[in-house]
């Protein structure tokens, strides 16, 4: 309990940035995915991965290396198979609803398939009775239809009623979301005070609420006017509304369309906590995983250096640094994301001490400084001065014995150099880089670069740094000792 | 070459097996005259491999180290009066040996050598200088395999 506390404690603003966005992110996957092929075959790629993980930390070698083949092809196959899935989920959302709106399912339910069949019925003067049974079994009132089994559609609703259909003029018995007959004969209604425009369909319509708990809509072929018949009673219907209503009434659908919304809502929140939760889990195992320490040498940036100063020399070029963070962490780090700098601004002429403060050293988030070696540098600086230097060659390598170099003149003969004073003070000659005899002929003349060393010499912006040999050589004599 | 000269010649040759970095002098070489210090003159400065007869041989720039030595010979005319010199050599920036040879009137030779070590292999100059400090001349040579 209290390492979890701990771990609590131990989140930065920067951690819940990084849960939060990621947990963002996984949702809105979610959200715009869910219920495509794609967005199953993601859930079972992230299951495999899982079963990766945890094979990885039972040592299940070759399973893992197996799992982990499985799902890099399958990241390839969610790709390239469902490229056309993805880019119709994109393309039919607007830019404002990929990242922010929740789109619930659309639920186009019996009810309103029914009122709209209804009301085009109505319109094209098509005679219809749909019969809508309630708790009792009608098997005994209506001489049986034919059967049909149909899902419902506004279209097939439309077909049955049509004029040419043979059984457009029997009733259909709509059950759930299923047309289960149609061309059903109902009983009819022996009330005599029903008005005279009333016709057959409306007396069989009303006959049938009267002999069961039912609703029967009926549509006027004569007119096109929708009427109700339920619980012995016609009730023409004017309004789309008010149809709704009655169905709604008989069916006890809207508490089950409310459920509907409340399940919806209840899946939506439940996908966002799990998102969070999931995150949460895989940066704790990330971040806060098995800790691992390791050594890096990094090299040393000085700043903030006067101008007028060179740095000579320095007791180190690079620091070795304890890192501690988790294993996944310390694996990803990059070199540069590493810097240990000095601040070289408060410097003066000659040796300096630094010492390196926690402050010095930028280490990436989640990594943890737990030591560094050494902890102090030394830095000596110099004033930058001029200085002209005597150029002599560094002649390396050796002559064929029956000769000798007799004359090798350089030029320029001096160059000028700057560099830190108290060094130039100490030197009086610049050497080339190393000449090799090797290689010469009788006479000639070659042309070789200054050797700056230490690197922080450099030679004026008038000289150049390199500079012509012109070297004779000739027979030794033979009356040299040796 | 007099006896008197035979004689120094001898105690120089002496002196350069007793110590590496040893003193030879000679009068009597004329040259050409290159620097005017005070009042001797600097007529001839050379690095050469060896010296026959108070004249030196194969002058040169690079010295083999399987050579063993290499001479600074250096001569004066005139010598006003008995002075002396020194030769300084330096192995890069750093002093090896600073030699006095003295000098002595009408004209002087002299010259001083240095015995190859090992580490002794890179750039190496000579620094002539008279008895006040002041460079007459500087001899720069390699010390090479």
């Amino acid at each position: 309990m209290d390492k979890f506390i701990y771990l609590i404690l131990s989140l930065r603003w920067q951690d819940i940035i990084d849960i939060s966005l990621v947990s963002y992110i996984l949702f809105r996957f979610y959200v715009l995915f869910r219920g495509t092929n794609a967005f199953r075959v993601l859930i079972g790629m992230t299951i495999l991965w899982i079963f990766q993980q945890i094979a990885v930390s039972i040592g299940l070698i070759v399973t893992s290396w197996v799992v982990q083949g499985v799902v890099a092809l399958g990241a390839f196959i969610i790709i390239v198979i469902f490229r056309n899935e993805i880019r119709t989920v994109l393309l039919a959302r607007n830019l404002k609803f990929i990242f922010w709106g929740v789109s619930s399912k659309t639920f186009t339910s019996t009810i309103e398939i029914i009122v709209q069949s209804v009301l085009d019925l109505a319109r094209r003067n098509c005679g219809a009775l749909i019969v809508l049974p309630g708790k009792e079994d009608l098997e005994e009132v209506i001489q049986k239809g034919i059967p049909w089994k149909g899902e419902i559609s506004k279209e097939m609703i439309l077909s049955v009623f049509w004029p040419d259909n043979p059984v457009h003029d029997g009733a259909a018995v709509i059950q759930g979301d299923q047309i289960v007959q149609v061309g059903a004969i109902l009983p009819l209604s022996r009330r005599d005070d029903l008005p005279t425009y009333f016709g057959t369909r409306h007396r069989a319509a009303l006959g049938l609420s009267e002999a069961a708990d039912v609703l029967v809509i009926a549509v006027s072929e004569e007119r096109g006017d929708v009427v109700a018949a339920q619980d012995s009673q016609l009730k023409v219907i004017k309004q789309k509304r008010r149809l709704e209503q009655i169905l709604l009434q008989h069916m006890g659908t809207a508490a089950k369309k409310s459920r509907e919304s409340i399940k919806e809502r209840l899946m939506v929140i439940t996908a966002a906590l799990f998102s969070i939760i999931f995150v949460t889990g895989v940066w704790f195992s990330v971040s806060k995983g098995v800790y691992t320490l390791a050594t890096f040498e990094i090299p040393v940036v000085y700043m903030n250096r006067d101008p007028a100063m060179e740095i000579i020399r320095t007791s180190v070029n690079t620091v070795s640094l304890e890192l501690e963070g988790s294993g996944a962490l310390i694996k990803s780090i990059k070199p540069d994301q590493i810097q240990v700098k000095l601040d070289l601004s408060k410097s003066k002429v000659g040796p300096n001490s630094f010492t390196i403060t926690r402050e010095s050293i930028s280490l990436p988030p989640g990594i943890i400084l737990k030591g560094l070696t050494p902890p102090v540098v030394d830095v000596d600086l110099d004033v930058l001065i001029k200085k002209d230097l005597s150029v002599q060659i560094d002649w390396v390598g050796k002559l064929p014995d029956h000769f000798v170099l007799t004359d090798a003149t350089i030029k320029p003969k001096t160059v000028e150099i700057i560099g830190g004073k108290r060094m130039l003070e100490k030197m009086s000659t610049i050497y080339t880089e190393k000449v090799p005899l090797n290689n010469l002929e009788a006479n000639g003349t070659i042309t070789v670069n200054l050797a700056l060393n230490p690197a922080s010499l450099k030679t004026a912006s008038d000289s150049n740094e390199k500079v012509a040999i012109t070297y004779a050589t000739k027979l030794r004599d033979n009356g040299s000792n040796f | 070459m007099n006896q008197r000269n035979l004689h120094l010649l001898l105690f120089a040759v002496i002196l350069c097996i007793l110590f590496p970095f040893s003193v030879r002098s000679q009068s009597g070489d004329t040259g050409e005259s290159k620097i005017s210090a005070g009042k001797i003159v600097l007529a001839r400065a050379v690095m050469c491999e060896d010296l026959l007869e108070l004249v030196p041989q194969n002058p040169t720039t690079v010295f083999s180290i399987e050579r063993r030595k290499a001479i600074c010979f250096t001569s004066f005319d005139p010598v006003p009066e008995k002075t002396i010199i020194y030769h300084q050599w330096f192995h890069r920036d750093q002093t090896s040996a600073k030699i006095k040879l003295t000098l002595k009137p009408p004209r002087w030779s002299t010259y001083s050598s240095i015995q190859f070590r090992a580490e002794d292999i890179g750039p190496w100059r000579v620094e002539i200088t008279d008895s006040q400090g002041h460079i007459l001349d500087v001899l720069r040579f390699s010390i090479t395999e």
